[in-house]
Formats: C-alpha cells, sequence, structure tokens
C-alpha cells in the first residue's frame, strides 16, 4: 500500500552514513598522509580529492542540509577571530622576516613533516570539505 | 620575541575560533554557527551560476593544496 509523502522518510544513501563516509575519509586521509610536500603524489593526491569533492558539491548528488535564509548580528562574532589571524598572517607575510616573525605555514610546516600529524591533517580537510559539500 | 608574538598571535585567533563556535551552539544562542555562515555564503548566485559556492570550494581546495602539497 503506499504511504502518504508526509509519513515516508528517505533513507540515507549507503555512501552517506557516518559509518561509512568516516572510514573512507579517514583512509584517505592515512594514504595522503604518505606523500611528501612538493612531491608530485601530493600534488595530483590533493587535486584528485580536491576535485572529486567539487563535483560532487557542484551536482546534485549528495543531498544537502537547509541553509539559513538570513543570519543575525550575531554572526559579526565571526569577524573576531577573523580579523586576529588575518592581522598576524598579513603582518607576517608583508614582514617576511622568516623565522624570526614567521607565517601561519611557516610553523604548520615542521609540524606537518610528521606523518601521524601529516594524516591528522588531511583528516581535518577532508571532513571539512565532506562537511562543505553536504550544505 | 617576535616569533613568540607571532605563535602567541596565531594561537589567540584559533582559540578565538573555538570559543565562537562552543558559544554558537549553546543552547538558544543567537550566534551562528561556522558551518550556517559557510552554509549562507554558499547559498550567494549570480544568475544560475552559485559563486558563493564555487568560491568557497575554491578557497578550501587551495587551502589543502598550499598545506598538503606545497
Amino acid at each position: 500500500m503506499e504511504q502518504p509523502h508526509e509519513l515516508t522518510v528517505e533513507a540515507p544513501r549507503v555512501w552517506d552514513r557516518p559509518a561509512v563516509a568516516v572510514p573512507v575519509l579517514v583512509c584517505l586521509s592515512l594514504v595522503g598522509g604518505r606523500f611528501a610536500s612538493f612531491s608530485t603524489e601530493a600534488n595530483l593526491y590533493t587535486l584528485g580529492t580536491g576535485g572529486a569533492l567539487i563535483w560532487l558539491g557542484l551536482s546534485n548528488r549528495v543531498p544537502r542540509r537547509p541553509a539559513p535564509y538570513r543570519l543575525g548580528a550575531g554572526a559579526a562574532w565571526w569577524a573576531l577571530p577573523v580579523v586576529v589571524f588575518g592581522v598576524f598572517e598579513g603582518a607576517t607575510f608583508v614582514l617576511a622576516a622568516g623565522d624570526d616573525f614567521p607565517t601561519f605555514s611557516r610553523l604548520a610546516d615542521p609540524l606537518l613533516e610528521d606523518r601521524l600529524i601529516r594524516s591528522a591533517a588531511w583528516l581535518a580537510w577532508l571532513s571539512a570539505f565532506w562537511g562543505l559539500v553536504r550544505r | 620575541m617576535m616569533r613568540t608574538l607571532a605563535i602567541g598571535g596565531f594561537l589567540a585567533s584559533l582559540v578565538l575560533f573555538a570559543a565562537v563556535e562552543w558559544a554558537a551552539r549553546r543552547e538558544g544562542s543567537r550566534i551562528p554557527t561556522l558551518s550556517d555562515v559557510c552554509a549562507y555564503v554558499m547559498r550567494y548566485e549570480v544568475g544560475s551560476v552559485p559563486v558563493g559556492r564555487i568560491g568557497l570550494f575554491g578557497f578550501w581546495w587551495w587551502l589543502g593544496w598550499h598545506f598538503l602539497a606545497r
């Protein structure tokens, strides 16, 4: 018997469930963490995974959570961390003082040489990307 | 000295990001979460071109490439 539309709930697709998405993201991150900076593999892997996620995000293949129609005045609070980060990134970039007054990238580079931290960074990047695709 | 200032500044901004997100997730908060802000930005379209979506995806892609491949 056919159910009224209001009473039916669309089941999430298999690959859209956390039980599938999380292990896939972890595996992709572990692979990404093996590639050193400036290597051809790292470039191709970043372009490949990012390109695939952009393709998913611009097509209608992934269900999206609804976006707010307007943001309240409270959204202005987000300017605070953005401005603090921007001021320091801008100052360190413009002064170009190397390790004496390093940019955020320069500080992060030695940390990202560790394979475990690199994989964690990959997981953070891919998870946030997947979150954006679904918004 | 200047190096400590830079590290302190970047750490402060990361703590502020976490603090605002924490405040946004409280019951009845009037601050939108970062996810909601991104979703709002991604709604922006020029004609039928999803400019906000393309821009945010492009920025995030570049960020990953910059830190993980360069």
